[in-house]
């Protein structure tokens, strides 16, 4: 089976996080790019993870051939990490727009592929952890035609089926569901997969010298109608916490406790 | 001509209510339909809900749609996603309005995606730009962000709101009286290609629906110590919950997990307990109405968002709450 896996280069979201806390994130001229150079770039989490289910797949003996793909202003370096992480296939579909409209990066990554030879299974991270939308999936699945699975924590191939099949642990807010669905499908993958595996020194070295295959949307022939945007990013801003805090009296842990379990049961909150 | 309609998008849960954050959509949904001049309706999937005449007609809605098919009885995301494109190509509205609970992700982006409309997710504003066309805010790097997306280019748009993105306000000047719409629909040809194997089955009282949440993060030191966070919540007759650093570390399992990536809560009480504030955390807290937080750092960012604030070891202090609150 051919297995797609889709990638995204994002701002470490742990830098930004920090940044953030210290008052100190830093929005660019053209107001919604964040600008600290020493923030590292690195593929999305949720995406590594989504790389590590195809690996996973082909561990257990799943007979594949994983290809990995992105979009993006410079993706060289993490379809490189991908390679080094066991992808077979690495392709970019270079992208100007740091902050590109998600329905022309799906619209790009469907028509990939499609003219690429077709995916029987399409991996994704849950979301990307810059914009957090996570539409790119579901856009995917309406433009080829393919159901979507969302936050699995565990994919595998469902045993005796007449039909290439998936069953698919999937992570909802009343706990683990199973589903099964034949493939091709759309599948994103969510945190609960657990640790993605470092590629080896040697494997890092073989990568260094795999060159992706440079996809463009002229060679796509897709028309212009569908590389529109529909949604675009104008403006990034820090929003500001309305902060009223009051700060509970007391010298000892017991005189705090005992002052804040009383404005608690004061304000009706506990009993 | 009329301009196109707004509508709020929701379909029943288990309790027989509209779901959660039904009515914070139709409380922004109004506020567009009143900029723009257009009605607004609120869409039911599947089985009406007894409240949602009433609710809709308390937040100012023109109309009630109601699309009652067998194949919508239960949540089934091919089955909607057709039932709501065939919505869209018949009633054109301008935007179509989602609360986002983790099941809108099998469905707003996919309709989108069906019917060439744009999407946001993760929505905390939808307002008339200066332009006069709309505008999307969408929450970014877990909260850490918002971004401004300008909504051109496309027929019609796709919103999902954040649970915490604002208060419900009903229609001032008192209730309106929605006309009920059957919409036809035919959902024959369609058969749900995910197969549900096994069903999710809730152990125990859900975070998501807690009144009362007490969280425990990196401050707790160790494994060892979340019990206090447990007996907490147990003295006050909450539910425990965890950040995700320590759930990450395997000290509590990830179904605790509160934040961008795990339960979006909304409970009266948040106590959070040795958690610094990353705003993946707060993305999941929020929307509780009080927020108490404890924690060794005064400048920890976790009391900007907090009513109520404790500087001190957790350690220390959680015992001395428990004995309080069970006094």
């Amino acid at each position: 089976m051919r297995i797609v896996v889709c990638v995204k280069e994002v701002l470490d979201p742990d830098a930004v996080n920090n940044y953030a806390l210290a008052g100190r994130l830093e929005i660019g001229e053209d107001g919604k790019s964040l600008t600290q150079t020493t923030i590292p770039r690195l593929m999305n989490g949720f995406d590594e993870q989504a790389l590590e289910a195809a690996l996973r797949l082909r561990d257990a003996g799943v007979e594949c051939r994983i290809g990995a793909v992105s979009v993006g202003p410079d993706t060289a370096t993490i379809l490189k990490h991908a390679a080094a992480l066991g992808a077979d296939e690495i392709a970019a579909l270079p992208m100007d727009d740091p902050t590109p409209d998600y329905h022309v990066a799906a619209a790009l990554l469907a028509a990939y592929i499609r003219s690429s030879g077709d995916a029987d299974l399409v991996l994704c991270g849950r979301q990307a952890s810059d914009d957090d939308q996570g539409v790119v999936p579901a856009l995917i699945c309406e433009a080829l035609g393919m159901p979507l699975v969302t936050n699995a924590r565990a994919i595998e191939l469902a045993p005796a089926a007449d039909e290439p099949t998936l069953r698919i642990t999937r992570v909802t807010p009343d706990g683990d569901e199973v589903v099964e669905v034949s493939c091709p499908a759309v599948v994103t993958v969510s945190n609960e997969l657990g640790e993605p595996r470092y590629p080896t020194a040697a494997k890092k070295i073989a990568a260094r010298r795999m060159k992706p295959e440079i996809i463009t949307p002229e060679g796509l022939s897709l028309p212009a109608e569908t590389l529109r945007p529909r949604v675009v990013a104008q403006r990034q801003f820090v929003p500001t916490v309305a902060g009223d805090c009051e700060f509970v009296p007391g010298e000892s842990p017991a005189e705090l406790a005992e002052a804040l379990v009383a404005r608690l049961r004061q304000d009706s909150l506990i009993q | 001509m009329d301009a196109k309609p707004i509508v709020v998008c929701t379909w029943n849960e288990s309790q027989g209510g509209l779901t959660v954050g039904a009515e914070e959509a139709l409380t922004l949904g109004r506020g567009v339909a009143g900029a723009t001049g257009a009605k607004l309706r609120l869409l039911v999937l599947g089985p009406l809900p007894e409240a949602a005449m009433e609710t809709a007609g308390r937040f100012g809605a023109d109309a009630v749609d109601w699309i009652e098919d067998a194949a919508l009885e239960a949540f089934s995301p091919d089955a909607y996603v057709e039932a709501l494109a065939g919505y869209c190509q018949q009633e054109s509205p301008a935007l179509v309005l989602f609360n986002q609970a983790a099941d809108t992700r099998l469905v707003a982006p996919r309709l989108a995606g069906r019917v060439g409309a744009g999407v946001v997710m993760n929505g905390v504003d939808v307002s008339v730009g200066e332009g006069g066309g709309l505008q999307a805010t969408a929450s970014a790097y877990g909260g850490d962000t918002q971004m401004v997306y300008e909504l051109s280019g496309a027929p019609s748009y796709v919103v999902a709101l954040s649970a915490n993105a604002l208060l419900p306000e009903p229609a001032e000047g008192g209730p309106t009286e929605p006309e009920c719409r059957v919409i036809s629909s035919d959902l024959s040809g369609v058969q749900e290609r995910v197969r549900v194997i096994e069903q999710a089955r809730a152990e125990g009282p859900r975070l998501e629906d807690a009144d009362i949440i007490v969280s425990g993060g990196r401050g707790l030191g160790g494994p060892e110590n979340y019990k206090l966070i447990e007996q907490l919540a147990e003295a006050l007759g909450g539910l425990a919950g965890a950040s995700r650093p320590i759930v990450d570390e395997g000290w509590v399992d990830s179904s605790q997990q509160v934040g961008l990536t795990g339960k979006i809560t909304r409970p009266a009480l948040y106590l959070a307990a040795g958690i610094s504030g990353a705003s993946q955390h707060m993305a999941g807290c929020s929307a509780a109405k009080t927020i108490v937080a404890i924690n060794s750092d005064p400048d920890a960012a976790i009391f900007r968002y907090a009513r109520y604030g404790l500087v001190g070891d957790c350690l220390e202090i959680l015992p001395e709450l428990i004995r309080a609150a069970r006094q």
